[in-house]
């Protein structure tokens, strides 16, 4: 039981008032005066040169402010590599870009006067599948790829369609196999799927005369939308503020930079007039960036006993037109390639590819739920054909605290996440060795798969946050931190520290739901669940500043030191001595004697927080230390397959996860339930399904995601709790982590139940069906021999 | 070409002048400013836009705001008591029910018509019901533990 | 995908002969509107922009739900589904109807759609098909020169395309009364919990225990242009032969009678793979232990 009395506890949420009635802003909820709108021209062609663009026609309908088109807008976007148009400009890159933008009086207007945009194409030759992207004589993409900013960790290859390859070695590969018993390889896939948030993208710029630019985004990250629109754009950091309302889900999706640049530009070009662009669901699912597609080749070498000996693994990412957030999705999977496991010897390529496709950026996970998918699937196979227990097999091999090292040589702490006692708790909920219950209809079968998984945030060594504690006349606080809200409650989590260090009531304390980069603390991005490890340390240090300052003052008013006062119920007061007080409210405006002479000040409570220790990763072969934690989990299922049909049900979804603190332990749930329908959902509906590169499901009727029915009844989740030291309060981050096992999990599950292998997702009925056809035929024709009543 | 039409919207009787292309979904949301009206899919598949009309749980982007003439809307704001949250409302609180928000109006008008309807609901009918919306935060489990939670 | 709708006039007419009467003038610069659930979306798409929309909302002849025994079933054409799942007599006696309803789009819309509205929209895929056409559904059709009782087989024309002129109006949809020993299964292929059919299978069984006179019937959805009814099954189960063997026979005639394809939502195979294990299942489940 927890000794805090906030921390550990399942409060509600803070934002959850504004949430209930209705009233929490999303960016398409405001309206500036005289507010413009915008609609975007995409491209019907996947790869085409722009000959030329006539607008007149668009531009005389009554009621349009401007009409622009890429050449309008010389500029080259993106957040690692700068490889991104604002609009197309040369050339269209693939079924959906936007190649011109109208801004109008009305929605409806800008709707009309878009379609009279005439754009003259000539085709291309164009290529949808990474690996044939990669082949000698394929059409090249980017034909500049060389020229493109591009932050010096990433590998691009110019005169390929390769944006990027990571390369991590360790041991003697060759070696390594040379004393393996026993060599297996295989070949996985997953397709690209759209992050599927609920709240389309949507901005609202103001380019003002003086030059002044605001900002309204429903975007994850506002300091480096901030910052990246800054350089993109040439205009002064100190000339732009960006303001983030609620996001209505983000998931990666928002991360970096998306159309802000955009929306700024129109406002300039309509006579600095706000504009808003709003993306409909059908342009989100054309134009709004997505999460890469993988193909994966892994060839793994194990002893008798079933220790891994050597990996050898290929990672190509679809990553559609645009690579400029994905080469880091492809560099994380890279460094991770082999997930959780210590192995002696290994050799993992990590290509990022483009293609005439949507493109891909940022998305829960980022590159270890693909991955997990590949090598988790590969551990099942090499267990059966070792005859080993998969448990016991993952257990003889995955990485141990203070002993093992990871990918790339870094040893783990001691006080490292326990991922064997994540394996065995997910066994033991699963009833591990015990066969299913038998289904009721004799043409189902049942199955129970499980797997491990791990992740540390994939950001860039120098990320930093911060965060101010300040207090108010009545002792009320508002806590002023960068990380966005989108669902994730991480500004609860931080409430409940502030509270529990400061011993100030959380209805007390307020994080102003419209925040921005001029009205909040720095934090570098809200991604890689770095929010409440980074930003929470942030918080401490500004808990320990605001504490010290109040001690200060109350020292002098009381005669004692410092070290002999403590917090409690909104006083600073003498240790064992509590009726000698001071009520806050009397401290932290500053103390006034009863003569009217006054000390100290407002209470300002300041914290930074920067991981220290970080590597850049060895250019050749990707060794050193990347992560400032490792959050460790394992995730299991047992399904029901209707043989029939190929239908999938899930009957039990277990998770466990070394978290180190639970601060809120209802927030943690709801990230475990959230995460695994999430990943539920991809593992068996979700794929983006493109004919010569024109996506044909851009809506929800064809692109399925979970809905009630599809939730799993029985979600466990069950929180293992070994805390690391820097962590606040022992936390590591737990957001991501959700889903990146789930689907691995879900594939041996299935695979167990049919007793097949499969090794492409999604496990659509079709694709199930199709999979028992080809590898276990003769279990199809007995159940339709049931069906018969034979 | 525009129409007078006169209903109630939340208790409150209103006289809106609205064109005969705009949707429910558009007079709520950028006429009358009922920004809890969220729209999500314009074609009826997410549900995020879902209102109450005459007590039954619809998609406003599939409504023509003319056909509203007497009729009676009910938005998020309107399951206010007075101003407080309810039963229904404290109960999605208590258990983890909402996330990122968006969705959250239009679960609470779906849960509230089916309560009226069928005060104690099975778990399946809790699921059949609320399948016309989409949520991808919460992965619905606290959803539907708040409304049988709300309705015991 | 527009958000906007295109401009058009609304009219909401309180009979049926003024709703003609507006067709009528309009020609085929107008539609009728009944929940407006397929039409609204169609025309943001403007597949359709009708100058004229005419709400048949109003009509209150047209809101009538009714059941007499000998008559059967009387589904006005503005009768929701939801109202229609919720009716007794569906429940009781028209089973794969209520199966469909069921699990037609979702509770939500289904305050909205219409039976009729789904029959006129005629996609392959539609749910209500299936059942009615087992149930030798008719629809009750207006113009100007008068009413007509339409087979449902021939509603259906192609994709999306039905017999019904411009100035017609589907007022009504007759369903007769059932034997009274009928049963009837509506089963889906389906990619997740919610799904338009990838196929849809009806099956009907009726005197089951009288050879000569027994009455099976199946129909099909997402399996050609239009929902399709294979009227050979009836012949097939009226032999004197083993159950297996008619079954099997069943299923060679609905694969000879269907014509399915192949695209975002399922192979020609995986259709053609449904329509054999659909038909099997819901026959068995009809007929239990019975045969």
């Amino acid at each position: 039981m927890t000794k805090f009395k906030y921390v550990g506890r399942p409060v509600p949420r803070v934002d959850a008032m504004e949430k209930v009635t209705g009233s929490a802003v999303f960016t398409d909820d405001i309206e500036l005066p005289g507010m413009l709108h915008t609609k975007l021209l995409r491209s019907p062609h996947p790869h085409a040169r722009i000959v030329e663009t006539r607008t007149d026609r668009a531009e005389a309908v009554e009621g349009v402010v401007s009409v622009v088109t890429g050449r309008d807008f010389p500029f080259k976007l993106g957040i690692y590599v700068g490889d991104r148009d604002v609009l197309a400009t040369e050339k269209a890159l693939w079924v959906g870009q936007p190649v011109a933008a109208v801004v109008a009086e009305t929605e409806a207007i800008a709707e009309k006067a878009v379609q009279l945009i005439e754009v003259e194409y000539e085709n291309l030759e164009a290529v949808f599948d990474a690996r044939k992207a990669m082949e000698e004589d394929a059409p090249i993409i980017h034909e500049r790829l060389g020229e493109y900013r591009t932050l010096p960790i990433f590998s691009p290859r110019p005169g390929t369609n390769i944006a990027s390859v990571f390369t991590l070695k360790k041991g003697d590969i060759e070696k390594g196999f040379a004393e393996a018993d026993l060599i297996v390889e295989n070949e996985f896939s997953l397709p690209q799927v759209s992050h599927a948030y609920m709240e389309t993208m949507c901005f609202i710029a103001r380019h003002g005369a003086d030059g002044n630019v605001e900002i309204w985004s429903s975007s994850q990250p506002p300091f480096i939308v901030r910052y990246l629109t800054s350089m993109s754009l040439d205009i002064p950091l100190s000339k732009i503020v960006v303001h983030a309302p609620y996001v209505g889900g983000g998931f990666g999706g928002k991360a970096g930079l998306n159309f802000e640049p955009l929306t700024v530009l129109l406002s300039k070009a309509s006579g600095n007039r706000p504009v808003k662009l709003r993306l409909t669901r059908e342009e989100h699912f054309t134009v709004a960036a997505i999460r890469p597609g993988l193909h994966a080749t892994v060839k793994t070498g194990v002893k008798k006993d079933g220790r891994i000996v050597a990996e050898k693994i290929v990672y190509v990412f679809d990553a559609g037109a645009n690579a400029d957030y994905a080469v880091n999705v492809g560099r994380a999977a890279g460094y991770d390639a082999i997930g959780p496991y210590d192995i002696p010897n290994v050799e993992a390529e990590s290509f990022t590819v483009y293609t005439n496709k949507l493109y891909a950026t940022a998305f829960r996970g980022f590159g270890h739920m693909e991955l997990h998918w590949a090598i988790e699937r590969q551990r099942d196979i090499i267990a059966k054909k070792l005859g080993m227990d998969p448990i016991e097999f993952r257990a003889k091999n995955v990485l141990k605290p203070g002993i093992s090292e990871t990918g790339t040589g870094a040893r783990l702490r001691e006080d490292a996440a326990n991922l064997e006692e994540c394996l065995r708790r997910v066994g033991d909920a699963l009833e591990w060795g015990k066969k299913p219950a038998k289904p009721k209809e004799p043409w189902k079968v049942r199955g129970k798969g499980l797997a491990v998984l791990m992740k540390g945030p994939a950001i860039p060594p120098n990320t930093a946050s911060s965060a101010v504690v300040r207090f108010n006349e009545d002792a009320s606080i508002e806590l002023m931190v960068g990380t966005s809200e989108m669902g994730q409650g991480t500004l609860t989590s931080l409430t409940q520290m502030v509270a529990e260090r400061l011993r100030v009531p959380m209805e007390k304390i307020r994080v102003a739901s419209l925040r921005g980069t001029a009205s909040t603390m720095y934090t570098w991005q809200t991604v890689g669940s770095r929010g409440l490890f980074m930003d929470g340390r942030a918080v401490l240090e500004a808990n320990k500043d605001a504490e010290s300052q109040i001690k200060q003052i109350a020292s002098q008013v009381l005669h004692v030191s410092e070290e002999d006062l403590e917090l409690a119920e909104e006083k600073v007061r003498v240790r064992e001595e509590p009726w000698r007080s001071l009520t806050l409210a009397e401290v932290v405006m500053g103390y006034m004697y009863p003569g009217g002479n006054s000390i100290g000040g407002p209470v300002v409570g300041r914290g930074s927080y920067i991981a220290t220790g970080l590597s850049v990763l060895d250019p050749d072969t990707g060794q050193g230390n990347p992560a400032v934690f490792e959050t460790f989990g394992c995730q299991g299922a047992e399904v029901e397959v209707n043989v029939l049909t190929g239908q999938v049900e899930i009957l039990k979804a277990f998770s466990a996860f070394d978290i180190g603190r639970a601060i809120n332990p209802l927030l943690v749930e709801g990230q475990v339930y959230g995460g695994t329908v999430m990943a539920s959902s991809i593992a068996l509906f979700e794929q983006l399904i493109y004919q010569e590169g024109v996506l044909l499901n851009p809506h929800f009727l064809d692109y399925k995601i979970a809905r009630m029915s599809d939730a799993p009844e029985d979600m466990v989740s069950i929180s293992v709790e070994n805390p690391q030291e820097d962590g606040p309060y022992g936390a590591r981050g737990i957001g991501e982590l959700t889903m990146i096992g789930m689907a691995a999990a879900l594939g041996n599950a299935v695979s167990n139940a049919l007793n097949i292998e499969i090794k492409d997702l999604p496990m659509t009925p079709e694709n199930v069906w199709k999979a028992v056809t080809r590898q276990n035929p003769k279990l199809l024709e007995r159940a339709k021999r049931y069906l018969k009543g034979e | 070409m525009t129409q007078r039409i006169e209903l109630v919207i939340n208790d409150r009787c209103r006289t809106v002048e609205v064109a005969s292309n705009t949707t429910l979904l558009e007079m709520l949301r950028d006429q009358l400013k009922f920004k809890s009206v969220k729209p999500g899919c314009w074609r009826g598949d997410c549900g995020l836009c879902l209102v109450l009309i005459d007590g039954r749980p619809i998609k406003s982007c599939l409504v023509l705001a003319q056909e509203l003439d007497d009729r009676e809307v009910v938005t998020v704001e309107g399951l206010l008591d007075n101003g407080n949250i309810t039963r229904l409302h404290q109960s999605f609180i208590e258990k983890g029910a909402l996330q990122c928000g968006y969705c959250t109006p239009a679960f609470l008008l779906a849960s509230e018509a089916l309560l009226r309807r069928n005060p104690h609901p099975t778990r399946e009918r809790v699921c059949e019901s609320m399948n016309g919306i989409l949520c991808r935060c919460t992965g619905y489990k606290q959803i539907v533990d708040a409304i049988l939670a709300a309705s015991e | 995908m527009f958000v906007t709708l295109p401009e058009f006039e609304y009219h909401r007419p309180q009979t049926v002969s003024a709703a003609l009467d507006l067709l009528d003038q309009y020609g085929g610069g107008a539609t009728v509107m009944a929940g407006g659930t397929d039409l609204l979306v169609d025309m943001r798409y403007r597949i359709r922009v009708p100058e004229h929309v005419i709400d048949l909302k109003g009509i209150e002849e047209l809101g009538k739900l009714t059941f007499q025994p000998g008559e059967g079933l009387v589904i006005g054409a503005t009768v929701t589904l939801n109202r229609l799942l919720e009716y007794d007599a569906v429940q009781s006696r028209f089973g794969a109807l209520h199966d469909a309803l069921e699990d037609m789009c979702d509770d939500q819309v289904r305050n909205r759609a219409t039976l009729a509205g789904n029959l006129c929209t005629a996609s392959p895929a539609a749910d209500c098909a299936p059942p009615l056409l087992v149930f030798d559904a008719k629809v009750e059709v207006a113009s100007p020169a008068g009413r007509r009782m339409v087979d449902l087989p021939d509603l259906f024309t192609g994709v999306k395309e039905t017999s019904l002129g411009t100035d017609e109006m589907v007022t009504a949809v007759h369903v007769p009364e059932p034997p009274p020993d009928v049963q009837s299964r509506y089963l889906k292929g389906k990619r997740s919990s919610e799904d338009c059919a990838i196929v849809g299978v009806a099956a009907l069984v009726a005197r089951w225990d009288d050879p000569r006179d027994r009455v099976v019937r199946l129909a099909y959805s997402s399996v050609a242009p239009t929902p399709v009814r294979v009227y050979d099954v009836e012949r097939i189960f009226r032999q004197d032969k083993p159950w297996g063997d008619l079954v099997e026979e069943a299923v060679s005639a609905a694969l000879n009678r269907v014509s399915p394809i192949s695209d975002v939502r399922s192979s020609k195979e995986y259709r053609v793979h449904l329509i054999d294990v659909l038909t099997r299942l819901a026959l068995r489940e009809l007929l239990g232990g019975r045969r």
